[in-house]
């Protein structure tokens, strides 16, 4: 078995010293992706805050790649190779797209980005357009777009395809997979089960801030998966 | 054209130009940072101060500007570092602080230069031919300078990646921190951007006012005034601020005298905090 690229261990916090994230422990290898599954306000987003630096943690580890994560601020994390797709207010309003891409860059080339604007053509009809005035699934793709072309080794995206239609949903996911195989790890908090069907690997199910379930995907069923989101 | 005409005409855009570059560090902080530094005129002192060094010790007026940003850099840098980072968010806190500040900046260069007025030598005396009319070179130079910076400075905001990075961190200072910006670092050379525009306006306008310790005070009421009429956050609003504010004092002052100028600008800026409280342009 390999060993994982990230893991975090009794990963316990949230906002203001109280506990929202409960002991929670996860982990994924190398090209391969973790889907966090749970109810609304279950915790999913908050651990995604303490895994990325925006909260502190009470308890608990993260590694990625040997390296210790636990007190790394959130602008520190890009230059270790990892980034952050927020699930609210994930684009720039104030920006124009194309800012929105090339904010960390050093010039204004956008040959890096042809091959997603092939996918989402909306992207370049709207280029020089503030993001502000895109609709809301719109803004989720630039955020996922954005996150995808820094070229990062670990990518953690909450709720990447929250307001997307389906058609962009499989879109989304075959960028995913071909990240996957040029050796990326994803992080991956969602609500919608088409993605995780798509590309998951291992899920890791919560309910109030706790950990229900972790297992690889193709070891437990769909209904065990349905019963902890409690439609 | 007649020739009164011009000239007031050219003493009103002189007023509004210097006035522009005098608020501008100011606003920049406000606006970016929603620090109001209170210090601001008293940076403006500073550079005048360090004009008065250099032409004292017989350099080039040039060298003062050079010289004034190299200390309101570090001023800046070491104030941020040490007082404002602590107090971002915390607006009532860092009047508390520049207010102090402002006093400790005073009372360093009462200290070493004492009480008194400084008057600096004009580096340009002479004038020029302004729509057939004379006018003095060095106020037509500050008014260029006044007018290039604050070209120079929006185009960069608007165009240059830096500038979409600070308006990134300013709109959306959580996603900027995920995309990797260090918001500490570039909140900090914001502020010291502000202060520099500060010292820098200090080194136009040392030689056409009285240099002393306390003149920072006069620059930092007028400049609330402007934020106040203008509205905080945009190039437009600070235009039309300095440009009703200077023009008010500049056509009052004309008419009746100094003390009628001060008091037409109050009543304006009484008028705006009533009647239209986040100023002429504001941002949404």
């Amino acid at each position: 078995m390999t060993s994982p690229i990230y893991s975090f261990d009794g990963v316990t916090g949230g906002y203001g010293g109280g506990i929202v994230v409960n002991d929670v422990s996860g982990c994924v290898e190398q090209g391969q992706v973790l889907f966090v599954l749970g109810r609304n306000g279950v915790g999913k987003s908050t651990l995604l805050h303490l895994l990325f630096g925006y909260l502190q943690l009470i308890r608990g580890s993260v590694r990625f790649k040997q390296m210790d994560l636990v007190g790394k601020k959130p602008e520190e994390m890009s230059s270790l190779g990892i980034t952050f797709c927020p699930q609210e207010r994930v684009v720039f309003g104030e920006l124009s797209v194309l800012e929105n891409l090339i904010l960390m860059r050093g010039n204004r080339d956008i040959t890096h980005l042809e091959g997603y604007f092939e996918h989402f053509p909306i992207l370049a009809e709207r280029l020089s357009q503030d993001a502000g005035t895109l609709s809301g699934g719109e803004r989720k793709i630039l955020s996922f777009v954005r996150a995808l072309s820094e070229g990062r080794e670990l990518l953690m995206l909450d709720e990447p395809t929250e307001g997307v239609q389906r058609e962009n949903i499989l879109h989304i996911a075959q960028l995913i997979r071909e990240r996957k195989k040029s050796g990326a790890t994803f992080v991956i908090v969602e609500q919608n089960l088409e993605l995780l069907d798509e590309v998951g690997d291992h899920v890791l199910v919560m309910d109030q801030g706790k950990v229900m379930i972790s297992s690889r995907k193709d070891l437990i069923s769909r209904e065990d998966i349905v019963r902890h989101l409690g439609v | 054209m007649d020739p009164i005409a011009v000239t007031i005409a050219l003493n009103i855009i002189y007023e509004i130009t210097t006035l522009f570059v005098i608020v501008l560090g100011l606003a920049i902080v406000f606006g970016l940072l929603k620090v109001m530094n209170l210090a601001h005129g008293e940076f403006i002192m500073v550079g005048a101060y360090a004009a008065y060094f250099c032409q004292d010790q017989g350099w080039p007026y040039i060298m003062a500007i050079p010289f004034a940003l190299f200390i309101a850099a570090i001023l800046g840098y070491l104030i941020e570092f040490t007082l404002i980072r602590h107090l971002y968010r915390r607006p009532f806190d860092t009047l508390l602080v520049t207010w102090g500040l402002s006093f400790l900046l005073r009372e360093v260069i009462e200290l070493v230069y004492g009480k008194g007025f400084q008057s600096l030598s004009n580096p340009i005396p002479g004038s020029i031919d302004v729509l057939g009319e004379p006018y003095p070179s060095y106020r037509a130079l500050v008014m260029v300078i006044a007018i290039l910076s604050v070209l120079v400075l929006w185009v960069w905001y608007r165009r240059s990646l830096t500038g979409a990075r600070v308006k990134a961190m300013v709109e959306n200072p959580e996603l900027a921190r995920a995309v990797g910006i260090r918001v500490d670092n570039l909140a900090r050379h914001t502020f010291v951007v502000g202060t520099c525009f500060g010292a820098l306006a200090g080194v136009m306008l040392a030689p056409l006012t009285r240099v002393e310790p306390f003149m920072g005070l006069d620059y930092i009421l007028t400049s609330f005034f402007v934020l106040v009429v203008g509205g905080v956050g945009t190039i437009l609003g600070l235009s039309s601020g300095a440009g009703v504010i200077g023009g008010v004092q500049s056509v009052v002052s004309n008419l009746f005298g100094e003390t009628s100028g001060y008091f037409g600008v109050l009543l304006i800026a009484i008028l705006f905090l009533w009647l239209k409280p986040n100023g002429l342009i504001s941002r949404s």
